[in-house]
């Protein structure tokens, strides 16, 4: 369980938000628990009270202050405990997941996922598999130097006259 | 054009609107114009240069407009589509607008051209549209070409872009992106952009930051973006109006094809059909979740 | 300025043992607006809430962190301690560095780290935490119970005993359910009619009682303590006022050759008819689509036959009656629809469920199901409780049960354990036995499930003392070869094919929801599982609430029941719903959404996207009472919480109480470099 086992050698360790709702994610992550599911330590859980509560600004924010990924998860189709929250949510971060794709961010550093209350293991693996991936991705710096250090954004090469007429 | 100075003099005279939203001959090229008495019918005109999208009026952030009472606007099918969502959203009641529609074959890119509509010249988004004259209108007028066939440089654009690995998408993005002055022009100009007070504006909590950098851009943007998907009409406003000549059309056209492909969604004019954010299947795709 | 308390929990070693809480606690108490931060073994006993209690007093606290377990454990504790304080409750938080921590990592020093984390996050939230009061709505004290079995009955009668009004709708010409359909009960073999008729006689009688029958739900509005319901009466045909159920009409009505319900096809009734002798209420129902007048007018011909009018005394008979509508207001609602056994023909209700080839889609005449030998059996059936076969009326010396038809069968949709047929198949036995002294009764199982109080043993009397045989298998082959069903299985215990012959064949087959149980519940915003069994909110602590609050769930609606089950849930309905009625008030949760008046666009997202129904129009108006603006608000009554809403207004001018986009803003602030 290599990535259970944090800062290695002082080699990169990503950090890792994770949007949860409160009835199944939450949940199945206090099973994990109770079920003493070792696992990386390098998410940092939100609890929300819905998936669709989640609004995308929240992961926005996340890679704004540094996260190098985001987990966002909720309860599977059929099973929210108010309806439909994740049935809207689902439709948000679909287009949300497409649109950043678009803009350039890989979207290997979000994880969408349904974890019930009683999947802890689930809960485990899907932290585990994030941090692992999101190791490999690196570091978000893309994202953190949009204000720092302005030279690293590189001049225009076309403008919107050109593209489309 | 005579057709529509008529049926203009028309609705003034019997009383029916107390203004006509058209377009008129300025300085520079065409340009919106508010005729409010029979006679001022005259300075009417519809060409390829009456590219504005004339349902930003409606909004009921304009209340100037409100002031007028019962107007009539005239409408491009795509400028129709703006007056649907409108009312499908509640911004305007249906019976207190005159819909005239005027059939249109494409329009330029620019009001100020004086170059004919032609392959070369036409609007890239009014490659490929189908539409010719707006179902919900009340009165339709004037002919129309036969339109231009797509696809649109800018769906060529989006694939070529698709195709690139992601950091050298996102270095395009942020070469146009940086440029965002933050005038909000994009916003002003959007017929479905409403709101009161508009999020970009609200200090508690700020999640979009307010200062033109790249950070607080690509935020903006995003939000924008996805604050349109399943509403944006392709009135392809946004990108005209942006000063620094950001290619917003690129993000809309995205995002619109985003929806088509997962909810089968297209702009409509017809303001029973709702829009795919909103509404939900339960069976919608869900490959990208674990 | 916020002046926050942070306490840390070691709870024992469950968190000391990985997190250095000393040093949490230090680390926390170094962020600003911390005035007080400090550790302590266990911080959820009396000491530790005291503690709590006396910093609030004597450092001025306005927030108050519990670093401990989940806000799933003790959250409710802590907002009683603060509130013991003298703080509002809902200025304490508790940040979850156990499950979500120390019981999930090994490394002290990255535990640590994260704890310290976890708890900074919750302290940016809890400083913009603001004072919450529970919402006070008004509670209207009616109750109504849907459907009328015995799950139905008993918690009409135990409410309305509880000195509260009940309405009680029921689909069919009369309550009583299936259990009225039964002949003996397990595991006492006590008359089934002879326990349930005086509780039918109850309802009808009671005062606080009010029986809709032949009458089903139309719609549902409102939210808990202020339901609006509309009952469709269904035209029975007879002035209910006049009819005094003398008979008289169903004696002479000439259509007599009508399968009845009651009887499961097994007996005959007529076009007008009472369902069976102990009907409650005892008033004839005409079946339209079996009168023959009614059939005429179908057809556009001219009423012919009126003899039930004519036989009428009271002129009671209505042939122009219409449905009639009725709105009752009520504040708490339980549902109560019982089942419908899986059928084996070949067409089902459902695509996805398919019946059994093998066993010739049900064309086998001498081939029933459990409730058609319950009929056989009871003394009240169609053959006054002798047991005969359908096809010739002889009596039957081999019959054979089978257990697990449907059930635990994914392949037929549905893999549940139907739980009662275990029970009633070896009652089946006894009273076969009891009936035909000289016949023999063979039985497949899968397994013999008796769990329950008594149970058990009188399985083991059906096997042990009433000579049933039991064979571990199942039939793969049952087909007619004259008068005999020939059947092929296999022993599983034995392990070899088993052949035979049998006179009559019992096919013990699955429970199902009521057909038209997914339209009640979309009308009653609860959910159902993938069967159609109505969901219990928490399947162990709240097993008959529903997720819409003010909903209750009894029987086997929610999932296959017997009858002590099914009166246990119906009682624990009832108690719900008095505890509900207890007060004029209800009190809610204060974590509703609000709408910023001055911001809202009315564009109406929200409205989309609220499952509950909760976003009204409010118009703002002028002095002159001229419409400004139509905006959107949210009935705190209703909202149940989710933020939704709030995650689809463009504007954010809506915001959940307790989840605002400011503290969630602050949390994810919190966690930055």
């Amino acid at each position: 369980m290599d990535s259970a086992t944090p800062a290695a050698a002082g080699g990169f360790e990503p950090r890792i938000t994770a949007f949860v709702c409160n009835w199944c994610t939450y949940t199945g992550a206090d099973l994990a628990g109770t079920s003493r599911l070792q696992m990386a330590s390098n998410v940092r859980i939100i609890r929300l009270p819905c998936t669709g509560r989640i609004d995308p600004m929240f992961m926005i924010k996340a890679f704004e202050r540094g996260a190098d990924g985001v987990i966002v998860s909720g309860c599977h189709p059929a099973d929210c405990h108010y309806n439909a929250g994740n049935y809207h949510a689902r439709r948000r971060f679909a287009i949300f997941r497409e649109l950043i794709q678009f803009l350039g961010i890989d979207t290997g550093r979000i994880t969408f996922s349904w974890v019930s209350a009683s999947e802890g293991a689930k809960w485990r693996d899907i932290v585990n598999d994030t941090v692992t991936r999101v190791r490999g991705l690196g570091p978000f710096t893309a994202y953190r130097k949009l204000v720092v250090d302005p030279a690293t954004v590189p001049a225009a090469k076309v403008t919107s006259k050109e593209v489309p007429a | 054009m005579t057709e529509l100075r008529e049926l203009a003099r028309r609705l003034l005279s019997e009383g029916t609107v107390n203004a006509v939203l058209g377009w008129e001959e300025g300085p520079r090229g065409a340009r919106p114009a508010f005729v409010t008495t029979p006679d001022g019918a005259d300075r009417l005109i519809f060409d390829p240069r009456c590219v504005h999208d004339l349902a930003s009026y409606l909004s009921p952030r304009r209340p100037h407009l409100k002031k007028l009472g019962k107007v009539a606007v005239v409408l491009k099918p795509c400028d129709a589509r703006a007056v649907a969502g409108l009312i499908r959203e509640t911004q305007i009641p249906r019976e207190n607008v005159v819909l005239v529609g005027v059939r249109c074959g494409g329009v330029l890119a620019d009001p100020e051209s004086t170059a004919p509509l032609s392959e070369t010249t036409v609007a890239d988004r009014c490659r490929g549209c189908p539409d010719r004259e707006a179902k919900l209108a009340d009165h339709v007028v004037g002919t129309a070409g036969a339109g231009f066939p797509g696809p649109s440089r800018r769906a060529q654009k989006i694939e070529e872009l698709a195709a690139m690995p992601v950091d050298r998408r996102w270095d395009f993005w942020q070469a146009e992106l940086s440029k965002c002055v933050r005038c909000h022009a994009c916003r002003q100009v959007c017929p479905l952009c409403f709101c009161e007070r508009c999020m970009a504006d609200k200090s508690l909590p700020r999640w979009i930051e307010s200062s033109p950098h790249a950070r607080g851009n690509i935020a903006w943007h995003i939000t924008r973006a996805m604050h349109l998907a399943g509403r944006c009409v392709d009135c392809g406003e946004c990108e005209r109006v942006c000063p620094e000549g950001i290619p917003l059309g690129l993000i809309t056209r995205k995002i619109a094809q985003v929806v088509s492909d997962r909810y089968d969604f297209r702009p409509s004019d017809d303001p029973a059909v709702p829009a795919p954010v909103g509404t939900y299947r339960m069976d919608d795709p869900q490959e990208f979740i674990l | 300025m916020a002046r926050i308390g942070v306490f840390v929990c070691h709870c024992g070693e469950n968190i000391g043992r990985t997190v250095d809480c000393a040093k949490v606690a230090e680390l926390c108490g170094q962020v600003p607006g911390v005035v007080h931060s400090v550790d302590y073994k266990y911080m959820c006993s009396d000491p530790g809430q005291q503690m709590v209690k006396a910093a609030i007093a004597e450092k001025g606290l306005t927030g108050v962190v519990v670093a401990a377990c989940s806000p799933h454990m003790h959250e409710k504790t802590f907002r009683r301690a603060t509130a013991g304080g003298g703080l509002n409750p809902f200025l304490c938080e508790m940040a979850n560095v156990r499950e979500h921590c120390s019981w999930i990592h090994e490394d002290r020093d990255a535990a640590t780290v994260k704890a310290v984390d976890i708890t900074k996050t919750i302290v940016e939230k809890v400083k913009r935490n603001v004072p919450l009061s529970t919402i006070r709505i008004p509670v209207t004290r009616r109750a109504l119970v849907i459907g009328g079995g015995i799950a139905g009955i008993q918690a009409a009668l135990d409410i309305a005993d509880g000195g509260r009004e009940v309405i009680l709708v029921e689909k069919d010409p009369s309550i009583g359910g299936h259990m009225s359909q039964l002949s003996e009960t397990f595991p006492t073999l006590d008359c089934s009619q002879c326990i349930l008729t005086p509780r039918m006689v109850e309802v009808y009688q009671h005062p606080r009682i009010k029986l809709y029958s032949y009458s089903e739900v139309e719609s549902v509005e409102g939210y808990i303590g202020n339901f609006k319901v509309k009952i469709r009466r269904k035209a029975r045909s007879i002035d209910e006022d006049k009819c005094n159920g003398c008979g008289a009409c169903t004696k002479t009505c000439p259509n007599k050759k009508i399968p009845s319900e009651f009887d499961c096809g097994l007996g005959k009734r007529t076009a007008i008819y009472v369902p069976f002798p102990q009907a409650v209420p005892n008033l004839p129902t005409i079946d339209r689509a079996k009168c023959l007048l009614f059939m005429n007018r179908a057809k556009g011909r001219p009423d012919t036959c009126k003899k039930c009018a004519e036989a009428c005394s009271k002129e009671a008979i209505d042939f122009d009656q219409v449905d009639r509508f009725v709105t009752e207001d009520v504040g708490a609602i339980v549902v109560a629809t019982g089942y419908q056994l899986y059928t084996i023909g070949k067409d089902q209700a459902k695509p996805n469920i398919k019946g059994y080839g093998e066993y010739g889609y049900g064309t086998i005449p001498d081939v029933i199901d459990g409730l058609q030998f319950e009929r056989l059996a009871s003394a009240s059936g169609p053959t006054s409780g002798k047991i005969q076969r359908p096809s010739d009326g002889k009596e039957p010396k081999r019959i054979v049960f089978l257990q697990c038809i449907g059930s635990r069968d994914p392949q037929k949709g549905m893999d549940y354990c139907s739980k009662i047929c275990c029970m009633y198949v070896a009652k089946h036995t006894m009273l076969y036995h009891h009936k035909v002294h000289d016949g023999q009764a063979t039985v497949f199982y899968m397994d013999i499930r008796a769990a329950g109080k008594g149970y058990d043993e009188f399985s083991r009397r059906a096997i042990e003392e009433e000579g049933a045989r039991y064979i571990r298998g199942r039939v793969s082959k049952m087909w007619r070869d004259g008068d005999v069903i020939k059947i092929q299985g296999f022993d599983t215990l034995a392990g070899e094919p088993i052949e035979m012959d049998a006179d009559m064949v019992v096919l013990a087959t699955a429970m199902r929801p009521q057909p038209g149980i997914d339209s009640l519940a979309q009308k009653l915003s609860v959910s159902y599982d993938q069967h159609g069994f109505i969901n219990e909110a928490h399947p162990k602590l709240r097993p008959v609430e529903t997720n819409t609050a003010g909903v209750y769930v009894a029987g086997a609606c929610q999932a296959p029941r017997d009858i002590p089950d099914a009166v246990a849930m119906a009682s624990a309905t009832a108690s719900k719903v008095l505890g509900l009625f207890a007060n004029e008030m209800l009190e809610r949760e204060p974590t509703v959404a609000r709408v910023d008046e001055s911001s809202c666009a009315g564009c109406f997202h929200c409205e989309r996207v609220c499952a509950y129904g909760a976003v009204e129009h409010k118009e703002i108006k002028d002095r002159a009472g001229n419409v400004l603006r139509v905006i959107a608000y949210v009935n705190p009554g209703v909202c149940q919480g989710c933020g939704t809403c709030q995650a689809t207004c463009p504007s954010k001018s809506v915001e959940l109480a307790g989840f605002t986009d400011e503290q969630i803003w602050s949390e994810i602030q919190a966690l930055g470099v």
